[in-house]
């Protein structure tokens, strides 16, 4: 029995009160939904996958000192080390790595005379072991032979005859076409390259940028000018962390003449890339949490003053048949009037919000059914906060009636 | 209609045990109007609070309205005050934030009885109290004597079986008391059983019946026809 | 000698009708400890959630050098494509090519300039260094000019900067901070001793104090918030040196082979800042930049429209974005964030308050003034304020290590600053006052006669 109407006339004799709850339903509503909204934007982020084998691998860089560090030299012998080391499934220099932050981007075209070009792509700079290295599977064509890979170094202009691509490079350069074969311009003002291998997915370095994370291109070059590389290491299973310690050391000990840095898995580049959302999400659900908590025990509070403030009042309508199951109702019913007010509110608080996120930081649309999820959690939430202070109201004494104050 | 036998109620804590009721028996019939009267702290108010279901007792017998209600749980005893008792409090208990017609519906809802219905009843209450101009009237724009007209209109709507007054002209001037007990003399000309507890002699003088209550026991009932007030009512009776 | 004796009675009275409505404060508070609980909690809450959010906005966003910020400017050209913007806002580089780098300091039109750019730094400490035997390791360095430390004023515990004479000489000097003087000298007073940078002997000009800008506000384009650098050479020198830039190097369109070809590019990778100590100077520099690009377009270079910018340090910062978004969200969260909990105290008081209806009818019956009330009230909500203000700095201070595990890169921004523990507490005891306001003014706007009448 839900007499809402006269809990409706009540409450508005008392419009402060409702107002601050209801303020205070609605600020929470609209917090919790967007906030809800971009911890789940930004799982879906980190939930992309790289397209790599991401728990086997790792990363080690080396720069070598002074101008005269024969580095094509150095890249030779390490390898060579390197890939005799038991424990390491395969390795390659490479420029740079999915997950990195950091690495080399160009505009593909495919008309020597486009203005701008059609795509931007990644350039992984890498040799015949690379994709191996990396995990990434080769769905379509071929991978590099050995006497394709060649040296890249300042000096160097034109492109590779053929190189490798992400499946949704190739998607967005030819869609619906068999990319292999077909040819394109890193560089307008020299020969075209062709396709000649498709991986199904590989991540370019930065995750950040819409544009262009699924779009990479991996050419068989090594960088062999300048004194730095990096190499990728792909460990056998459950190995990694003991051969990252290894293969730091041996390089080390290899030639002394360099600073051997940065063993890296690329589970930690995955971490550290990831982090500012990671800690996005992690203050966006203790501010979730906290409000929920702090409008619950509002509610309790706000209910146990109200409770004790009508004690005669609770006692009256026990003494006119109102049953214990009806006093608790008429707190239920009470709160959930109160909340629905609220909940209004917040809607449009909630939706007004969005809009000004969207407006100031490109964030998408919240999906519909957010703000019904979060009213339900919040009725339901109301409903349990005022449980205690009902359950009170319900056992007060209907002797109170007769009591004077 | 209200019927206690060697009822005894005991309150007890770990120290002292307080007899508040002992053996104590009173019968109330249909249509009669009688007055509790007794000192304060002799147990007129534990009565009415048992009499009214508002409280439980420790020993005896009571029938209401040929109800045996002792055992009886929580949910059963709300509804039989909801049918059969309308009660009238000193300090009127009205609902600060209800309007008249809503502080008359609180024991309608209760009982779930139809919008229609409680309407009917709600106004017929109002009317018979003289308020029916106030209905949309909150309880702190009228005077006390008002007040208490609401709540007596309230405990009608529910047709009790009886009404049960506390003290009803406690918080009352004296021409505002005279007001409410006209009221009470008239409901009784008409038919209604009624039970009041006052510790004013002169009040209890206007029942029909008195009986006095000393350290929680009945000391002496006596009943007598109240000449003048049946003069009132049948005054009233020929004008109406 | 009659007013002065007067006037003590009156300071007098005041003092204990505080004392009283302290102690009558702390009274009513105490008899419901629950409530009183979660008022203080909640407005600590609120206020720690926006204090901890607040302070890394106001340390990212702040002006990192404030005696000088106005006179600093970045300078920035449009050499872009011209079929494309540098970025989606249609924001101008945030980096210049070295050609105009060069130019604009050979042209050295401001009071100060500096071009600069960050390198990789292997250091290869002397093996026999104090008998102690550190290894190469790697470290960022600035290649830059000698107006640099006059233009940012870095503090020098010993020696000084450079001089002009050794950036137009490739010079092979540096300045190192504290933090490698340590490493490589212990300490000690390192000017004139040599170093090792990458297979190369430096002599050591000057030791910096330890600085640390908030901000790095001059290069913002590579990791504003990461630690400065280890060690400064001329600009010169890492050119003369072949040292590539290990910053962003953005290009939009192909360089020619080799290092030359590198140079000649439109590849923007260098940072450029002025000091312009009057507005009529800034409005020179600002010419003269116009008819510098004006004149490198007729040599064919700076296709796109003539654009030019001189940002001061914080509308650099601003253009730049340097808060993150994620901070911005952030601060907008916990402002709402502590309106819920303002609210809810609000709320709480008011509830508690209207309850004591009865007792300041009472007392308004027995002769206090709204007035005298009205201060009681405030008293006790100013008792929850600054007990929640306490509570939240608390609060701050966990959230702090808090946004510091979460961000490493914060480090030393998210520190309590004083100000900001000044702001908390007068904020908790200002928005108490605020939400006790309104109850206080309810319950004192009851009639006595009312309270006393019925009940």
């Amino acid at each position: 029995m839900l007499e809402l109407r006269p809990i409706l006339s009540a409450l508005m004799r008392s419009k402060v009160s409702l107002v601050l709850i209801g303020l205070q339903i609605a600020l929470t509503l609209a917090i919790v939904c967007n906030s809800l909204f971009i911890i789940s934007e930004r799982a879906a982020l980190m939930n992309r996958p790289s397209g790599i084998n991401e728990t086997d691998t790792f990363t080690v860089g080396s720069i070598g000192f002074g101008a005269d560090f024969d580095l094509r030299a150095s890249i030779a012998e390490d390898l060579a080390m390197l890939r005799g080391l038991p424990g390491i499934a395969d390795v390659a220099a490479i420029n740079a790595t999915p997950l990195s932050d950091g690495g080399w981007s160009q505009g593909i075209s495919l008309d020597k005379d486009q203005k701008s070009p059609t795509a931007p792509t990644a350039l992984y700079l890498t040799d015949e072991h690379g994709l191996n290295a990396l995990g990434a599977r080769i769905v379509a064509g071929r991978n590099f032979r050995p006497d394709e890979i060649s040296g890249r170094t300042r000096q160097s202009l034109a492109w590779p005859p053929g190189l490798i691509m992400s499946r949704a490079l190739a998607d967005k350069l030819w869609p619906g076409q068999d990319p292999i074969g077909k040819s394109f311009y890193i560089n307008v003002e020299q020969a075209p390259s062709t396709v000649i291998g498709i991986v199904d997915r590989l991540q370019a370095p930065w995750v950040h940028k819409q544009r262009v994370v699924e779009l990479s291109t991996v050419v068989p070059q090594v960088v062999s000018d300048g004194s730095f590389v990096r190499y990728l290491l792909r460990a056998a299973p459950g190995q990694r962390d003991a051969m990252m310690k290894r293969v730091e050391a041996r390089l080390a000990e290899l030639n002394p003449g360099r600073i051997v840095r940065d063993a890296k898995s690329i589970e930690k580049l995955r971490a550290d890339v990831y982090a500012e959302d990671r800690a996005m999400m992690i203050i966006l659900g203790v501010v979730i949490a906290s409000l929920l908590i702090i409008t619950a025990l509002g509610i309790v509070g706000m209910a146990s003053f109200w409770v004790t403030q009508r004690t005669k009042q609770i006692g009256t309508r026990r003494a006119l048949g109102a049953t214990r199951g009806a006093i608790l109702r008429h707190f239920l019913a009470e709160n959930f009037v109160i909340t629905s007010f609220g909940l209004v509110a917040g809607t449009l608080l909630a939706y007004g919000f969005n809009a000004w996120l969207i407006q100031n930081y490109e964030t998408a649309r919240m999906p519909w059914y957010y703000v019904p999820a979060g009213c339900v959690t919040l009725w339901l939430l109301g409903q349990i906060a005022v449980l205690g202070p009902a359950r009170r109201a319900s056992r007060v004494t209907p002797a109170m009636a007769t009591r004077s104050v | 209609m209200l019927k206690m036998n060697h009822l005894s109620k005991v309150y007890r804590t770990h120290l002292i045990e307080t007899h508040a009721l002992r053996d104590f028996s009173i019968h109330v019939r249909d249509g009669e109007f009688v007055a509790v009267t007794g000192p304060s702290g002799s147990g007129k108010t534990t009565f009415l609070n048992i009499a009214g279901l508002l409280e439980q007792f420790s020993g005896g017998e009571y029938f209401l309205d040929g109800v045996d209600v002792r055992g009886m749980n929580d949910s059963a005893r709300s509804r039989l005050r909801n049918e059969k008792i309308g009660f009238i409090f000193q300090g009127f208990n009205l609902i600060p934030d209800l309007n008249l017609f809503d502080n008359v519906d609180v024991p309608l809802r209760y009982r779930g009885f139809n919008a229609a219905e409680r309407k009917r009843r709600i106004e017929d209450a109002l009317a018979r109290v003289g308020l029916s101009a106030r209905t949309r009237h909150y309880p702190s724009e009228l005077s006390g004597g008002q007040q208490q007209r609401v709540a007596i209109a309230r405990a009608l709507a529910g047709s009790p079986k009886i009404l049960l007054a506390d003290e009803p002209t406690g918080n009352l001037d004296t021409q505002m008391a005279r007001g409410v007990m006209q009221l009470l003399e008239e409901l009784h000309a008409e038919g209604a059983t009624i039970l009041m507890v006052t510790h004013d002699p002169e009040l209890a003088a206007r029942a029909q019946r008195n009986v006095h209550v000393i350290d929680g026991q009945v000391v002496d009932i006596h009943a007598e026809p109240r000449m003048r007030g049946l003069g009132v009512v049948a005054a009233q009776a020929a004008h109406g | 000698m009659w007013s002065l004796h007067k006037l003590r009675t009156a300071e007098n009275e005041t003092t204990t009708m505080f004392g009283y409505y302290l102690k009558l404060g702390l009274k009513s508070l105490r008899r419901n400890p629950v409530l009183t609980a979660l008022m203080v909690f909640g407005i600590g809450l609120g206020i720690a959630a926006s204090m901890t959010s607040f302070t890394v906005f106001y340390l990212m966003g702040g002006d990192p050098i404030p005696w000088k910020s106005d006179r600093l400017h970045a300078v920035q050209v449009d050499n872009w494509d011209a079929n494309e913007a540098f970025d989606d806002k249609g924001r101008l580089p945030d980096q210049m090519t070295y050609i105009d780098a060069k130019a604009l300091m050979t042209a050295a039109k401001a009071d100060r300039q500096a071009a600069m750019f960050k390198v990789a730094l292997p250091i290869q400490p002397a093996s026999e260094m104090d008998g102690r035997d550190v290894k190469p390791y790697l470290e960022i360095g600035r290649a830059t000019y000698a107006d640099f430390f006059a233009m940012f004023e870095p503090p020098f515990q010993y020696g000084g900067p450079w001089n002009a004479e050794q950036d137009a000489n490739s010079a092979r000097v540096t300045v190192i901070t504290q933090e490698t003087n340590e490493k490589l000298f212990g300490g000690a007073d390192s000017v004139g001793r040599t170093v090792r940078f990458n297979n190369v002997e430096y002599t050591v000009v000057g030791v910096l104090a330890h600085w640390q800008p908030r901000v790095k506000f001059y290069d913002v384009t590579n990791g504003p918030l990461t630690d400065a650098e280890a060690a400064y050479l001329p600009f010169t020198t890492a050119i003369d040196l072949r040292l590539d830039s290990t910053g962003n190097n953005d290009c939009w369109k192909n360089a020619d082979p080799g290092w030359e070809g590198f140079l000649a590019s439109e590849c923007i990778w260098t940072q450029f800042w002025v000091q312009l100590d009057s507005r009529e100077k800034l409005a020179a520099y600002k010419s003269f930049l116009d008819a510098y690009v004006t004149e490198q377009k007729k040599q064919g270079r700076f296709p796109r429209p003539v654009a030019t910018l001189l940002p001061d340090v914080n509308q650099w910062l601003a253009l730049q974005e340097v808060v993150s978004r994620d901070v911005e969200i952030q601060v907008g969260l916990a402002f709402a964030f502590l309106a819920v909990c303002l609210v809810n105290t609000v709320g709480l008081l008011l509830a508690k308050f209207m309850r004591k209806s009865g007792e300041i009818g009472l007392r308004r019956a027995l002769g206090a003034s709204r007035r005298q009330l009205f201060l009681q009230h405030l008293v006790e909500a100013a008792v929850v304020g600054i007990s929640g203000g306490l509570v939240g700095l608390a609060l701050t201070a966990a959230g702090l290590i808090g946004v510091r595990a979460l961000y490493a890169e914060y480090q030393h921004i998210a520190e309590l600053d004083w100000t900001m523990v000044a702001v908390a507490l007068l904020l908790a005891v200002l928005s108490a006052m605020l939400a006790g306001l309104f109850p206080t003014w309810r319950a004192c706007q009851v009639q006595p006669a009312a309270q006393l009448k019925t009940q």
